[in-house]
């Protein structure tokens, strides 16, 4: 197990998770979730390649109501 | 002939823009949306809260109506920036309303700040629509940086107190070469309506539809409101005379 930040929380992954996998374990599975891994943002269409390195900080955003 | 409005190559039918904040609910905006008419729809960006996650907004937008993310609670230049290309990366459309503001009592734009946002977005592929105080300099300067739009201000945002820089806005229409949507500040139909028979392209409106007291009926009014200021300034208003000037025959008189 490793650890790495989500929005500022810890969180345990094995390795070899990836994105997709951490945003399934968050319950995330929106049409929209938006991912930053280490200040780069990460494209949708590699959510399930990219894996996850202990220290990680991934910000996990999405859309929500705004002018 | 059908008098669409073109942005960045798209053709829209509804020249009303809606923002989907302050909603009471998200089936409430959708109802909301859906009398608008409107085909392109504004959302915020932020953080995931994981004790609170909450309903997912993209789920109540019709499906046909375009998502424009936004760039709110962005400060400067490179906060922009990195919501957009976060946005983006995401799935969500290469649209991007920019808006940096700093201050948040009247939440005005930094120009400074959106002219350097928008020439690194643009360069990067994105269709460019940013929110801007009316000054005819800036708009010319951010629409030969590739902006898709120029959108100024009426009045502060969710101030409801229409086109309180009407003759700036004026300005910028009969400059501007890309479509003019007056966003922020518009209270009323009649203000909409106003806005474009100046001349705006379209309108973007929030705080108005959705705080009223019934949003859905707001909604239509507004679209109509748009329609009639767009006829308006199709048909050609008459020149406004100092003095009255009688409607009826001034001779033979009985």
């Amino acid at each position: 197990m490793s650890t790495v930040l989500v929005n500022g929380r810890e969180q345990q992954v094995e390795a070899g998770d990836t994105v997709a996998l951490l945003l399934e374990r968050l319950g995330l599975e929106s049409r929209y979730a938006l991912v930053e891994r280490n200040g780069e943002p990460v494209e949708r269409a590699r959510f399930g390649e990219v894996e996850l390195a202990s220290g990680d900080r991934l910000v996990v955003a999405r859309p929500v109501a705004g002018g | 002939m059908q008098d669409t409005l073109t942005i960045a190559g798209r053709s829209f039918g509804s020249r009303l823009i809606l923002g989907t904040g302050k909603y009471e609910s998200f089936a409430n905006m959708r109802d909301a949306v859906v009398a608008s008419g409107a085909e392109m729809v504004t959302v915020a960006v932020r953080r995931v809260d994981f004790d609170a996650p909450g309903e997912d907004i993209t789920t109540f937008v019709p499906e046909d109506v375009l998502l424009l993310p936004n760039t709110s609670g962005c400060e400067t230049a490179d906060e922009a920036v990195r919501t957009a290309r976060l946005a983006r990366a995401g799935g969500l459309p290469e649209w991007i309303k920019l808006e940096v503001i700093p201050d948040s009592r009247y939440l005005l734009p930094d120009p400074v700040e959106t002219l350097k946002a928008a020439k690194i977005l643009v360069d990067d592929g994105f269709t460019v629509l940013p929110y801007m105080l009316p000054d005819p300099v800036l708009a010319k300067k951010l629409e030969e940086a590739g902006c898709a739009t120029v959108m100024p201000l009426a009045a502060p945002i969710g101030s409801g107190r229409g086109l309180k820089l009407r003759d700036a806005i004026r300005i910028m229409v009969e400059e501007a070469e890309v479509p003019v949507v007056v966003d922020a500040g518009l209270g009323a139909p009649s203000q909409a309506a106003e806005a474009m028979e100046l001349g705006a392209d379209a309108v973007l409106v929030n705080t108005a539809i959705a705080r009223a007291e019934d949003p859905v009926k707001m909604a239509r009014a507004f679209r109509l409101g748009v329609e009639a200021g767009r006829a308006a300034r199709l048909a050609g208003l008459i020149e406004e005379q100092e003095a009255a000037m009688p409607s009826s025959p001034v001779g033979g008189t009985v």
